[in-house]
């Protein structure tokens, strides 16, 4: 599993990659970990907006189910559609297997307080 | 979160070693899984599953009133237990609901000086032990709790029988199906019974806290011959659900009785002796008390996934919860229970939902975040059972 160079983590577990002018969102490979396997994925319509820290898709798992949120505003401009029919993936990569893209109304300003990925690890282990 | 009340079962370090996520449960730090439930769940229907089930409950009665004292307490006619034989009942208070489910085993001559084994469940040891003594106090009866004596596991799946042969023991003879036996598995001094909660044709292994860590390896070492895998509460739960077991808790509590929990093919319609909640009980399996709610199972007709406690409707108007949702790694669909209460639903749906041939098949709908989604009253069990008879 290769993890992209410039991700950012939430403390929820999320991850954010910021690509020109939009944005891949998905789970850290820790909470993919920590879920076992992923058997439902729920993702948002595209055209959406969602403020930072909202829910915008449900991950659930054999046992329970999560609530995943906007690490910085945005809106959908294109869901992971493969994730759906193969929620397993997820399990496979979790950084190869974005859930959602999106175009950030600001990501300098949301994007404060985010971690890097080397500062996520230490503080999940 | 842990706190420092969680007891650990004598297996714990065995469960770490195995890198074991560990959870609560039921006042215990538990395997919920270990490498993955989908894969501890489906090795468990091909071949074989091993289970530390330590934390249940271990009761002995004896004396010379145990046959009475336990025709008080349990709806089952135990009068018909031969000896080395077990039983499926259930423990209800004083107006039916009940305190727990359990097994009844009748030991005499295989356990000395006892007369009854009862295995019960791991979070209602304490309200058990106290109702049962509350009890026993008109009767020349011991009721003695063995709970911290004892480690248990259970051996589940089509190959499960395969192990225990290995172990020395000849099935030509017992246990057969619901029996228990004393005996040695390679040397180590077990009660071995034919019983389990998955569905599957399988065994239940008692012994003593010294023992277990011996018992589980030696199991686990045969995994290159016949594929066992150790399996945590995540399966254990996905299996007993497919199988249309209840879960204490879930389905079945001290405001429910067993025919509103759908156990009423359990309860005899001719026991003589007087039981506690029988009034209720009888009344209602026979159809003289009507029923205040129904537990249904059920296969959502959507993807999504249904959860406990999520909220029932029947056209439109809400009806009930669900008490146990899971996705069914063997049918490839997503299954549950749920109860539905009567009260407060038109007089002609509760005349169809206490009419089986109607409530198959009936729509319902399931609230998963803020939506409605459709699914359907079935006929349990979602899985045929693979017993051995």
């Amino acid at each position: 599993m290769n993890i992209p160079e410039g991700i950012l983590c939430t403390k929820t577990h999320e991850w954010i990659l910021e690509e020109g002018k939009t944005a891949k969102i998905g789970l850290t490979d820790y909470a993919v970990e920590q879920l076992g396997d992923v058997v439902f994925i729920e993702l948002p319509e595209v055209d959406n907006s969602f403020s930072k820290d909202e829910v915008f898709a449900t991950i659930e798992s054999v046992k329970a189910a999560s609530e995943i949120y906007m690490p910085v505003s945005g809106k959908v401009t294109a869901v992971n559609e493969e994730l759906i029919n193969s929620p397993e993936l997820i399990n496979e990569d979790a950084f190869q297997n974005w859930l959602i893209q999106i175009e950030p109304d600001n990501f300098k300003e949301d994007s404060e307080g985010l971690m890097e990925y080397s500062d996520y690890k230490e503080e999940v282990q | 979160m842990l706190t420092l009340e969680e007891k650990k079962t004598a297996l714990y370090d065995e469960h770490i070693k195995l890198n074991a996520r560990m959870v609560p449960f039921g006042g215990w730090i538990m395997p919920v899984q270990y490498e993955s439930i989908i894969k501890e769940h489906n090795t468990t229907r091909a071949s074989a599953g091993l289970f530390d089930v330590s934390h249940m409950g271990e009761v002995y009665i004896k004396g010379s009133d145990s046959l009475k004292y336990l025709q008080k307490i349990v709806p089952q006619d135990i009068s018909k237990l031969e000896t080395g034989k077990a039983v499926y009942c259930q423990l209800p208070n004083y107006k039916g609901g009940l305190i727990d489910d359990l097994i009844i085993y009748n030991v005499k001559g295989i356990i000395d000086e006892i007369d009854y084994f009862i295995v019960i469940n791991a979070s209602r040891i304490t309200e058990d032990i106290a109702f049962m003594k509350e009890n026993a106090k008109d009767f020349n009866v011991e009721v003695i709790n063995k709970s911290d004596d004892f480690s248990m596991l259970a051996l589940q799946g089509p190959n499960a029988k395969n192990i225990i042969q290995k172990a020395g023991i000849d099935l030509n003879n017992q246990p057969k199906f619901f029996s228990i036996i004393s005996s040695n598995l390679w040397n180590i001094p077990v009660l071995l019974t034919r019983t389990g909660y998955t569905g599957e044709d399988g065994f239940e292994m008692v012994t003593k806290n010294e023992y277990i860590i011996e018992l589980w390896n030696r199991i686990l070492s045969l995994k290159n011959e016949i594929t066992v895998v150790p399996v945590g509460l995540g399966a254990r739960d996905t299996l007993r659900l497919e199988a249309g077991l209840p879960l204490y808790g879930h389905e079945l509590n001290e405001e429910t009785t067993p025919v509103e929990s759908s156990l009423g093919f359990f309860i005899p319609a001719d026991k003589k002796e007087d039981y506690n909640g029988k009034d209720m009980i009888l009344g209602q399996k026979l159809k003289q008390i009507p029923l205040r709610k129904k537990l249904y199972p059920f296969i959502m007709q959507d993807k999504q996934i249904a959860r406990a406690g999520y909220d029932v409707y029947i056209n439109g108007n809400k009806a009930g919860v669900v008490t146990s949702g899971a996705p069914s790694c063997t049918l490839g669909k997503n299954i549950g229970f749920c109860m539905i209460e009567f009260d407060g639903l038109n007089n002609d749906l509760v005349t169809r939902l206490n009419n089986p041939k109607e409530t198959i098949g009936m729509n319902i709908q399931i609230m998963v975040r803020n939506k409605l989604y459709n699914a359907e009253i079935v006929k349990k069990p979602f899985v045929k059972k693979n017993y051995e008879k």
